[in-house]
């Protein structure tokens, strides 16, 4: 240590070479050199699979469209028909007590025929969000299918709001009243059973239907 | 009205309902490592709280303003090199993560500066504990939990503004803090028990945890009814 | 350097005796979170080997330019960067399951096994060395994943890999698929491991 100082004192000229190699930002370079790396690898992900990513995105959603607009076996013979429906997405806000709502809503056409409405609505269920997607027929007088897209409800009991067997329920269901979840036997036109032990999960969904409906009813059918 | 109800709601969840250990199971490793005595759990909870703080600070406005698509600031500065209708389309999420990692380990190096100069007992009671804080999945996992709220949300109306996000930050700390504490005392208390030895040491911990995570479900829900009760739809 | 393991070593050593879950504690978060399903668990360890592996491979091939007070930097940058390509990959090919997963594949940077190992082995080994140290690592993490994994399904929801093991008349142990049945499988199976090695180390 004795024989550096020295050497330093004596050679002015390399004590600066030692202040630039002590440099933080040049001892750094390998890090510079790494990032910049990495950071155009991350590019070309972006830009190779981003594309991609989107897609899955929306078709999350699409593929599920025709089916809950037309019911699965009707689906069936449109496709053995090769024929496909045209998907408008768009977006309608509803004004409520002074808060603006906005709703994702599918219009599904067939030649230039309005066919029926999809709407992707979400709210509050017993353990988190419930996102779902509603069928409704042309005139919105009737739910045509309804399919859960996202729930954290307890599994095997409100898990169960997923299953084909409760969700069936409420195709062909009038929207004229609101749905009402019963837990005894569903006897009018505007209940549903509700599922045992998850009375809360049921309710919170035909609470968001409700919601939904009564919301965009005026606006579908006049815009 | 409705934002401070909004707030209550996000504290409340993110310190007892979703308690960041006992429900999404991050922060594990302190909870079963470090958890033995009362007073280092406390210390512990604290610094972690501190930490998450102000990584998440620091995460809502590089999410915001430089990350999210369409960020202002990266829109600006692109605006120099590509016309403005190319930069308004800019998305530098992909960097996010990268970006917090360097972030939360920011905060550690911060918090670690501010600890050694004014609680120098404390800093030597820590130990390694404090720089180990940057490997602590909760500060990670409430930044992400964060841009989820700004950058997957279909309407950018709904993206959580900073007062949300610090709440987030600053509850699930003290969930967190909560957590870490019951088990310190009832590990402390485990000490004198006749524990068989397989089950000696973390996986004796793991199941007290996970009777205490059992004890917690009883908050599902809660959220729900108050929720109802003071945002009447 | 004639004491250090040779790479089989490391791969074997890295399975059972040196099980990174099991034996080091390290990276219990994805055990705990992860583990409802066969199928997220077997992702999710795909998903830590790929880093795990690309990382080793990096940060041996820079080994001998890390400078010792900036190589947490490198380690955590490259970490970092693999995760995010996993991720992308994930979000493009297997949508659902990443959204399933959803925040515990970031988390994977904060695995403390990616650290260690890069710490430990890669940043002083050959990369044919840390190469195999990663694989021994990922396929032991694996197991350890899959093991809790099948307990939580089978028992709470009668299902394995999706396909219905017990009969249907099984009442399903619901608390299995929720957290504290994380807990509790992983503290029994823990325990279950210690007395297996005890019993051994006694012969």
């Amino acid at each position: 240590m004795m024989m550096e100082s020295k050497d330093r004192e004596s050679t002015g000229s390399s004590s600066i070479l030692e202040r630039i190699k002590k440099n933080s930002l040049v001892q750094g370079w390998l890090v510079l050199i790494l990032a910049l790396f990495f950071g155009s690898a991350l590019a070309s992900v972006q830009l190779s699979l981003g594309p991609k990513i989107e897609m899955n995105k929306l078709n999350e959603t699409l593929d599920k469209v025709p089916e809950l607009v037309l019911g699965a076996s009707q689906l069936d013979e449109m496709e053995a028909k090769n024929q496909k429906l045209d998907i408008e997405p768009m977006t309608v806000n509803v004004d409520k007590n002074n808060k603006k709502v906005s709703y994702n809503v599918y219009k599904t056409t067939y030649n230039g025929k309005i066919i029926g409405w999809v709407v992707k609505t979400k709210g509050q269920g017993y353990a988190g969000n419930i996102e779902l997607l509603v069928g409704l027929d042309s005139g919105i007088e009737s739910i045509t299918g309804l399919f859960i897209l996202d729930q954290k409800e307890t599994p095997g009991l409100g898990n169960k709001i997923v299953t084909e067997k409760w969700r069936k329920q409420f195709i062909n269901k009038p929207t004229k009243n609101q749905l009402i979840v019963v837990k005894d036997g569903a006897d009018a036109l505007n209940e549903i059973d509700a599922i045992t032990g998850a009375t809360i999960s049921s309710r919170s969904v035909s609470n968001i239907l409700n919601i939904a409906i009564t919301d965009l009813k005026g606006q579908l059918i006049s815009g | 009205m409705s934002y401070l109800a909004d707030i209550f709601l996000i504290a409340l969840s993110a310190a007892l309902i979703n308690n960041f250990v006992l429900y999404y199971f991050v922060g594990i490793c302190p909870f079963v490592g470090v958890s033995k005595r009362v007073e280092m759990a406390v210390g512990m909870g604290c610094a972690v709280t501190f930490v998450m703080t102000i990584a998440a600070f620091l995460c809502w406005i590089i999410t915001t303003f430089i990350l999210m698509p369409g960020a202002p600031l990266s829109k600006w500065i692109a605006g120099f090199f590509v016309p403005a209708n190319v930069a308004a389309g800019i998305d530098l999420t992909i960097l996010s993560y990268i970006v917090y990692i360097f972030a939360i380990a920011s905060s550690v190096q911060f918090v670690e500066m501010y600890v050694r100069k004014f609680f120098p007992a404390l800093y030597r009671s820590f130990g390694v504990f404090l720089p180990l804080i940057t490997t602590n999945c909760a500060i990670l996992f409430a930044c992400l939990t964060i841009m989820s709220k700004i950058v997957g949300v279909d309407n950018p109306a709904d993206a959580w503004d900073l007062g949300r996000s610090l709440t987030l930050a600053i509850f699930g700390g003290v969930g967190f803090t909560i957590a870490i504490v019951i088990m310190g005392g009832i590990r402390e208390d485990l000490e004198l028990c006749d524990i068989p030895k397989p089950f000696q040491g973390v996986a004796i911990t793991l199941i007290v945890g996970g009777i205490l995570a059992m004890a917690f479900m009883g908050f599902t829900g809660v959220d729900v009814g108050l929720r109802n009760a003071i945002m009447p739809l | 350097m004639a004491d250090q393991p040779t790479a089989t070593e490391r791969f074997i050593q890295g399975i059972l005796p040196e099980n990174p879950v099991y034996r080091q504690m390290l990276g219990l978060c994805p055990v705990l979170a992860i583990t409802n399903n066969m199928k997220a668990a077997i992702t999710m360890a795909a998903s830590v080997t790929f880093v795990l592996f690309c990382a080793n491979v990096v940060t041996s091939l820079i080994r001998n330019l890390l400078k010792p007070h900036l190589r947490i930097v490198v380690f955590t940058l490259t970490i970092a960067t693999f995760v995010t390509i996993a991720d992308r990959l994930l979000a493009a090919y297997l949508y659902q399951m990443s959204k399933t997963l959803g925040p515990y594949i970031p988390l994977i940077i904060v695995n403390c096994i990616i650290i260690c190992r890069c710490e430990v082995c890669a940043s002083k080994q050959s990369i044919f060395i840390a190469g195999s140290d990663a694989l021994g690592q990922s396929l032991g993490f694996a197991l350890a994943l899959s093991s809790i994994a099948a307990v939580r399904e089978i028992l709470g929801t009668g299902m394995f890999f999706e396909l219905r093991v017990l009969p249907a008349a099984w009442p399903d142990w619901v608390i299995m698929a929720l957290p504290p049945g994380a807990f509790l499988t992983f503290g029994v199976m823990l325990a279950a491991v210690n007395w297996i090695s005890s019993k051994k180390e006694k012969n």
